[in-house]
């Protein structure tokens, strides 16, 4: 029975780190521009996170190491510096992004000036995590992302036509630059890879072994299928509601909307909580990551399990990144912006993070009989190549759609 | 330890961490003497980066974190302080014996003087 728990525990983890401020802005966004064509990236980008998740969680418990331990390793010092430059400068993009969207759904559930929001929204998360324990800060903010499944009732609630639904799933491509610019963007909000560095990092917060690796595994496949799912119901709800009235959504009170069309003030009060805490979570796990990232490279003692009393650099590094996030947001640019180009800017540094963790998680003198299998090798090195052309397009269709802005 | 050790995949750039477990640094550079070449100590510091860049970038590294100061910012760890290689480099001693982790040491006067302590 705790066996169980401990495994539903986990779950809601992956589940609570998985939907975050990208996912809402691109997928209610791809919906409304597309209805359901794009579902098969965000499948797509779903599947990856489970795949690239799954290794470093399998990675930090047979090798006790943690992505950035490992990046620095197999890159060595100078292109993993690169590696580090760039998924800080990601980082520090989406802490931005995460932290502008918690104060936008605060002005829409109290009345006080953003600004003030942005402060109090950082104030809050350093209490929180001051507070409680590592496992503490993933299951609250797991749990109140629950308040997130409104929208799959919405879904249903909609009746939408289901074999359209389906249709969306089949890959479809046309040529239009604005239409590959969303493909690439519902993809690489499904796979941020700062939530990837904080699962693993939080594998070793928490002291797994080779015993854990049947929660890993679980976590992977349960926990990420069940974000997909909500992610897909995004674009449903969007795609049934915006499509057809030629709405673009272009801010957050947008994304919470079909949830009161469908059960008025509840559904609205359910659809903004379960927001709030979505992001408010994935700004916990972006800063986090920013700073494991940094702490690992250099070699520093690093850790909320350490406590900031035996992490100081680890710890201060942390409240840098997270003021710094507050500042870029205060400079007044959207953040519905800010988290377009962190989304775009991430899948461009993605692939200097991935491969030195599949690597290694190929590799036996580290890994033992816990190495990639033959399937496990296969998907990762075609995810890779998928990554590598996503990469390298990525900006291209960023200038040339304006941004999305067409 | 006298085994034979693959430098580069093993070694160089490994974590470091202390006798009590402490994390306290990664292997910056290794000092290799005699031939065939044995490993004689571990080279750990900040100072030691501008020498893992590429030549064009060392210049302006160096202007960056300063020259290399031994002692200080960069620290020679005899090879015999070297415990066991296993998930990271484990040594013989506390890191404050080898003057290694002196950021997160809690004497450092920046670390004394941080709320929390």
């Amino acid at each position: 029975m705790k066996g169980i728990l401990k495994i539903a525990l986990g779950i809601i983890a992956a589940l609570g780190g998985f939907l975050d401020i990208g996912d809402l802005v691109f997928n209610t966004q791809a919906g409304a521009l597309y209805r359901y064509d794009l579902l098969w990236a965000v499948a797509l980008g779903t599947f990856g996170i489970a795949i690239y998740a799954e290794m470093c969680g399998r990675v930090a418990a047979v090798t006790q190491r943690p992505v950035f331990d490992v990046i620095r390793m197999r890159l060595g010092f100078g292109p993993g510096l690169v590696a580090l430059i760039a998924s800080t400068l990601v980082n520090l993009l989406t802490v931005a992004a995460e932290l502008g969207g918690l104060a936008i759904i605060l002005t829409l559930l109290f009345d006080a000036p953003f600004s003030l929001f942005v402060v109090l929204a950082a104030i809050g998360i350093v209490i929180s995590v001051a507070l409680l324990p590592f496992g503490g800060i993933e299951r609250i903010f797991g749990y109140g992302g629950l308040m997130m499944l409104v929208f799959i009732a919405v879904a249903f609630h909609q009746g939408p036509d289901w074999g359209a639904v389906g249709k969306g799933f089949i890959p479809s491509f046309s040529g239009s630059p604005l239409y590959l610019y969303f493909v690439v963007g519902v993809f690489s909000a499904a796979l941020m890879p700062y939530e990837v560095h904080f699962y693993s990092s939080g594998a070793i917060e928490e002291g797994w072994t080779t015993k854990s690796l049947k929660e890993n595994r679980l976590n992977a496949a349960i926990g990420y299928a069940l974000g997909g799912v909500l992610a897909c119901a995004l674009v449903v709800v969007s795609g049934y509601l915006f499509h057809p009235l030629g709405v673009e959504p272009n801010d957050l009170g947008t994304v919470a909307l079909p949830a009161q069309g469908a059960f008025g003030e509840t559904g609205l009060l359910l659809a903004l909580g379960g927001m709030l805490f979505c992001v408010g979570g994935a700004a916990i796990d972006s800063s986090f990551s920013a700073s494991y990232n940094l702490a690992q490279f250099l070699g520093w003692e690093w850790g909320r399990y350490r406590g900031p009393k035996k992490a100081p650099r680890f710890t201060v590094s942390w409240l840098v990144f997270l003021f710094l996030g507050v500042l870029i947001v205060l400079t007044g640019i959207n953040p519905v912006d800010i988290t377009e180009y962190s989304v775009v800017f991430a899948v461009v540094a993605l692939p200097m993070t991935y491969l030195p963790i599949l690597m290694i998680a190929g590799d036996r003198s580290f890994m033992g009989e816990h190495a990639n299998g033959k399937v496990s090798a296969t998907l990762g090195w075609l995810y890779f190549a998928l990554i590598v052309v996503l990469a390298i397009v990525a900006i291209p269709l960023l200038l040339a759609t304006n941004g999305g802005g067409g | 330890m006298t085994d034979e050790v693959l430098v580069a995949h093993r070694l160089l750039d490994e974590q470091i961490v202390d006798s009590d477990g402490h994390r306290c640094g990664r292997v910056d550079d290794i000092e290799l003497t005699g031939s065939p070449p044995r490993i004689t100590a571990l080279l750990v510091g900040d100072g030691l980066y501008p020498r893992r860049l590429p030549k064009p970038f060392r210049r302006l590294a160096r202007r960056i974190s300063g020259p290399e100061v031994w002692g200080a910012n960069a620290l020679r760890i005899p090879w015999e302080e070297v415990d066991e290689l296993g998930a990271a480099v484990k040594l013989r001693k506390k890191a404050e014996e080898l003057g290694l982790g002196e950021g997160d040491n809690p004497d450092n006067w920046m670390v004394r003087r941080l709320p929390w302590n």
